[in-house]
């Protein structure tokens, strides 16, 4: 998947797993960017008696690197407390929730946002802002969409945040691609494939219909710049962010039994998840060093740079699809290195390779989702992103509709090598080579406004 | 301190200033961690307000501790504390 469950200790820590990060300039409102950070990934929206939540004992933060150092300039905490308002009942809710202080909601969730500046400066920008409750059914909560409206929060200070159930925008044809790299329309011409099956076939979308917890924050663009200036052009290294999350645990947790409110946990935050760019960890990582990956700050990315350089995937590819990747296998048996995806991956494209875009912040190597601010948003949006031909999409930043899976085959594939090597012909499979989907296989519908992912399906409707 | 366990309230009564009080009284050396991917932005350390800390000693030979309270981890090192520790626990 993009990041769901994607290192051995995280997928067994969901609630502090983070599966996707957007970054992009809010369609509507221009003058912002949005960032949304997923958590709790594949939520059965039928999950009652004990609806999904956010961790109280886990530290949730956006981080936004403008000076390209792989460290953080901003960055935006989020700490959760969840508040129980009738002890006698085993009910999520014991009547219908018509607003956000309903007395039949009975386990609500609320949160913290804190600013830390470039020093370390902590600013708690708001204290008790509340979550929505899970969408349990429409018995239960009869206007939902009003619900959710009610939980997106203006703060003084500029910025819009929602936390709160959202249905997963992502889409993956996940049961092929883990099943030896098939990809159905294509899956005749796999190696193993084509003893199987007689044609192609239609992709499914393994993440439809399943809900995900997720902190969106809209902030004003001059917020996130280096310079703080409003105004920037395209051209100028000011104008590109790179955007990472992550989660955090105490390092000691005490836990006392029948005494739950004595449980302990003290120490320094240890970072338990990390996502910038979807499909690093998944697919470039070696999975001895998934765990490890997830604990690092990407200022120390250059240590997986050799992974990017020389991806597995790109061996694997000529083998799996016998005759399709000529070009590419001889391009890895020369074991060039894969200048193109260091670029796109850990330090940006620089300007002159991609008419009018570039999202280089420099030498240092660090996986960020990187996003020029000064690009306009595409007024139709390709989901093939930068590789077709819209630079308002991935890899600049990341849209909800863009279908990275798709451009980040491709771009493994060798699509994107005449970037950096005018020679090189890529295979004609990796310019037509995709997942086979879309966010038309997504049944929720993202929206036009904040928070963009769609309302959470809700659980009489979605009993499976 | 006679009984010490990790996770018993014993460990957790203990104020910051008694471990430190402990520690001075045998001359221990006294650092403050700093390991990559443990320091977050933005966390402080707790004050010495009867918060709860804990107690690990990570190498016994050395007598190597790290003591966890609030945000934070400071590292000491007492080689007698631990092999009163070991007795107690009758490891030593």
């Amino acid at each position: 998947m993009s990041s769901h469950r994607e290192a051995p200790e995280i997928s067994k820590d969901p609630v502090a797993d983070s599966s996707d990060l957007y970054a992009f300039v809010s369609p509507d409102l221009p003058d912002t960017v949005t960032l949304i950070a997923n958590y709790v990934p594949l939520q059965l929206p039928a999950s009652g008696p004990n609806f999904f939540e956010f961790g109280d004992d886990v530290l949730y933060e956006i981080h936004i690197d403008s000076n390209g150092d792989g460290r953080p300039d901003l960055t935006y905490q989020f700490r959760f407390r969840t508040e129980l308002r009738n002890d006698k009942t085993f009910l999520y809710n014991t009547g219908p929730i018509d607003s956000l202080d309903s007395v039949n909601w009975n386990r609500r969730q609320f949160y913290s946002v804190t600013k830390v500046d470039a020093h370390g400066k902590a600013t708690v920008l708001a204290a008790k802002l509340q979550c929505p409750p899970c969408n349990v059914g429409p018995l239960s909560i009869p206007n939902y969409g009003k619900l959710a409206n009610d939980a997106v929060h203006k703060l003084k200070t500029g910025e819009k945040v929602f936390a709160g159930q959202r249905a997963d925008a992502f889409f993956v044809d996940l049961g092929a691609i883990f099943d030896l790299g098939t990809l159905r329309p294509f899956e005749d011409k796999h190696l193993i494939g084509k003893t199987l099956f007689k044609g192609p076939a239609k992709a499914i979308n393994a993440t439809n219909q399943l809900n995900v917890h997720s902190i969106a924050i809209q902030v004003p663009t001059h917020l996130v710049r280096r310079d703080g200036t409003k105004k920037v052009r395209g051209r100028d290294p000011g104008a590109v962010i790179g955007v990472w999350t992550s989660a955090s645990r105490r390092q000691v947790q005490v836990r006392q039994g029948d005494k739950k409110n004595d449980d302990i946990e003290v120490g320094p935050q240890v970072q338990v998840s990390r996502l910038g760019n979807p499909l690093f960890n998944e697919v470039i990582v070696p999975m001895a060093q998934k765990d490890l990956w997830n604990s690092l700050p990407p200022s120390e990315d250059k240590r997986f740079a050799g992974f990017v350089s020389q991806p597995e995937l790109a061996s694997l590819l000529p083998v799996l699809y016998p005759g399709l990747f000529n070009n590419l296998a001889a391009l890895n048996k020369k074991k060039t290195p894969r200048v193109d995806l260091l670029a796109i991956l850990l330090t940006g494209i620089p300007d002159g390779l991609v008419k009018d875009f570039q999202n280089n912040t420099g030498a240092i190597q660090a996986d960020m989702l990187r996003l020029n601010t000064a690009i306009a948003p595409a007024k139709v949006e390709n989901k093939f992103g930068v590789l077709g031909g819209d630079v308002a999409g991935f890899p600049n930043g990341r849209r909800i509709a863009d279908d990275v899976v798709s451009i980040s085959l491709r771009a493994i594939a060798g699509a994107t090598v005449p970037l950096v090597d005018a020679k090189f012909k890529p295979d004609a499979a990796a310019t037509a080579v995709e997942q086979g989907l879309s966010i038309k296989d997504v049944s929720a519908k993202p929206l036009a406004h904040f928070p963009y992912l769609p309302l959470p399906l809700d659980g009489f409707d979605n009993p499976s | 301190m006679s009984h010490v366990q990790y996770g018993n309230r014993a460990v957790s009564r203990l104020s910051r200033r008694r471990v430190i009080t402990i520690a001075a009284t045998v001359g221990v050396g006294v650092s403050a961690a700093s390991v990559a991917g443990l320091s977050v932005a933005g966390e402080r350390p707790a004050k010495d307000d009867g918060a709860p800390l804990v107690i690990s000693l990570r190498d016994a030979k050395k007598g190597t501790f790290d003591v966890f309270s609030g945000g934070s981890k400071v590292t000491l090192t007492d080689a007698k504390l631990a092999a009163r520790l070991l007795k107690a626990v009758k490891r030593g």
